[in-house]
């Protein structure tokens, strides 16, 4: 070991993350993700920085739950397109970025999270000469899936360009290393598989009486079956709908569907044209709290995705102590283990998902044990102490193996 | 003195008349012995190249389909930032002065000064005001926008004609003393550059 070693191994760690939202911007998956991660390898001894876009009534500069905050202009002017906003983005990020480096008198590593914010992470690396790591979240060619206008294969190639500039690059779920790998064509031992998780503390805080709470949205003896999520084609919503009649032959149940989408109103006209609008509730958006309770309060939560890099909603769902069925793809596949911690059923198919929910429903035992074992499993794999402490030790890696060469 | 000068045009790339005046400005200042490297683009031309004393270094985009000359421009930006890096970090840290040759790489520039604290010039050769009639779509106001950029982030903002100096007066409110009329047609225009770049050399002044 060389002194080198023993110095990167004794002084505090100091990663910068840059992310295009955090708390409280939220946008998608990407900002919680970062908060827990921080404020998690905080705890772990990390110095962490996130550099993120502004917020409106957010200051610039803030310490959150032992991470470092910085909040940059985010480019307010028009711009012709979203991927143009996001390089133009990006050329302030970086430029704010830099100076922040240099008062800090320098970072150990980059963390960036998606292409959002590609342009500032690789320039970063150039500019100091320190390791950028990335963690692909999603990538354009699953979201649409294939790729089929410049706009689309820009973005694609950006995300390429990304991978291809990371030391290494992080994926949440094995399903998502193929699928990576394959898109960008990338070595497989550049690839590391670190899950998603989940703060099952935020569930155990409780605020109201649920009983009363599920009244809102049930009658008592209507059982409640739970669906969060984009309605939208890949996340499978329509074939939850065309699985309701099978499924209310055998159980009385309400079907709550969180979010929104642009199949809302199409979904609606079918459920009218069913002659089920007593049996289905659009709740559209909702805010936490009230989707911590929905969670806590369903009877079983259904994720009938048909394409899934993770499925986070279902981790949620075993956090809050939810029996779930699942379409048996990507993420989900390992999420669930059939009979123990979950029911899977095939994908795009209203007979097998109707099957599942049933089986839940009807049998209470079956159900509780469901639950106890996913509760279980969420805390033991999924819990953030133990993803950070996963992340630090790729950090370590990357930098040993960074002393070895001329940059450093 | 040791100058980087950054070009989207440089010969064989040829879009309009810059390509031959940096061409010119390049070789007379390794004449005058200022050690000059060149920053430009070609599609695969890449590498180290050297042209009559002339560190000439030639990147390609990294990413390959674009929607605009926007878009190709910021992802353009990086490689042009790592190879700036990279003749900073092999000449022990010392880089002088950076010449930006209309706003293509101003965002390059401008992290290089907040990284390192290296002075640049912005040279303006065209602005987006005319080259699109005064269009004010948000393609438009985005490229202005880096020109405006390259106008406050700069230590001096050279331009060819009083004309010029007016017209980025008026668009961009930019005090007078920073803007230095240079007019390549002129006798002492060698000379003139020469002035702003030792009034600039090594001062970083922010704010």
């Amino acid at each position: 070991m060389s002194l080198k070693d023993v110095v990167v191994m004794v002084d505090q760690l100091r990663v910068m993350m840059l992310t295009w939202e955090f708390p409280p911007r939220v946008i998608g998956g990407i900002s919680p993700h970062v908060y827990y991660l921080s404020k998690n390898l905080a705890k772990e001894g990390v110095k962490v920085y996130v550099v993120t876009c502004d917020f409106p009534g957010t200051p610039d500069h803030e310490i959150v739950d032992g991470a470092e905050v910085f909040r940059i202009d985010s480019y307010k002017n028009p711009s012709p397109d979203f991927a143009s906003w996001v390089y133009l983005m990006n050329m302030n990020m970086q430029k704010e970025a830099a100076a922040i480096v240099k008062s800090l008198g320098g970072v150990d590593i980059f963390h960036a999270h998606d292409w959002l914010v590609a342009n500032a992470g690789i320039g970063l690396k150039h500019v100091f000469r320190r390791p950028l790591l990335a963690t692909i979240h999603s990538t354009e060619i699953g979201r649409r899936n294939g790729l089929h206008s410049d706009y689309e294969r820009m973005i694609h190639e950006t995300e390429a360009w990304l991978t291809y500039e990371a030391w290494r690059v992080i994926c949440c779920s094995n399903y998502m290393v193929s699928h990576v790998k394959w898109a960008f064509n990338l070595p497989e031992d550049k690839l590391v598989m670190i899950p998603n998780g989940v703060d099952v503390k935020e569930y155990e805080r409780s605020t109201v009486d649920l009983n009363q709470f599920r009244r809102r949205f049930a009658l008592p003896e209507e059982k409640i079956v739970l669906y969060v999520g984009r309605l939208v084609y890949e996340k499978g919503i329509q074939v939850l709908i065309s699985a309701i009649p099978k499924i209310l032959e055998k159980v009385n149940a309400k079907f709550v569907i969180v979010g929104n989408g642009y199949m809302k109103e199409p979904l609606w006209e079918k459920v009218k044209h069913m002659g089920l609008a007593h049996k289905v509730l659009f709740t559209g958006f909702v805010d936490d709290e009230t989707l911590r309770n929905l969670q806590k309060c369903a009877d079983v939560s259904v994720v009938p995705s048909l394409f899934e890099p993770f499925g986070i909603v279902a981790l949620e769902a075993m956090a809050a102590k939810s029996p779930v069925v699942v379409s048996d793809t990507g993420g989900l596949s390992e999420l669930v283990e059939h009979d123990l911690t979950g029911v899977k059923v095939y994908p795009d198919n209203p007979d097998s998902l109707a099957w599942g929910i049933t089986r839940v429903l009807l049998d209470e035992a079956y159900a509780n044990k469901l639950r106890e074992n996913a509760y279980r499993m969420v805390v033991e794999k999924y819990n953030w102490e133990k993803i950070s402490r996963q992340t630090k030790s790729v950090y370590e890696r990357v930098l040993s193996e960074y002393s070895r060469t001329f940059w450093a | 003195m040791r100058v980087v000068i950054f070009s989207w045009e440089y010969p064989p790339r040829i879009v309009g008349k810059l390509a031959s005046y940096v061409k010119e400005l390049a070789w007379q200042l390794t004449q005058t012995g200022i050690e000059t490297f060149l920053v430009t683009y070609h599609e695969y031309l890449t590498g180290e190249f050297e042209n009559g004393g002339v560190k000439v270094y030639r990147v390609t985009n990294p990413v390959k389909t674009h929607i605009s000359v926007l878009t190709w421009v910021l992802t353009l930006n990086q490689e042009v930032e790592r190879v700036a890096a990279n003749i900073y970090y092999k000449s022990g840290k010392q880089i002088d002065l950076i010449d930006v040759q209309d706003w293509h790489f101003i965002p390059a520039a401008v992290t290089l000064k907040k990284a390192f604290e290296i002075p640049f010039i912005y040279s303006v050769e065209s602005l987006e005001d005319h080259r699109s009639h005064e269009a004010n779509s948000p393609f438009n106001m985005a490229i202005k926008s880096i020109e405006w950029l390259g106008t406050y982030e700069a230590n001096a903002v050279v331009v060819k004609s009083d004309w010029m100096a007016n017209e980025v007066i008026r668009a961009y409110k930019v005090p007078e003393a920073k803007v230095k009329v240079v007019n390549p047609e002129a006798k002492h225009w060698l000379e003139s550059i020469l002035k702003v770049y030792n009034e600039l050399k090594g001062r970083c002044s922010y704010g």
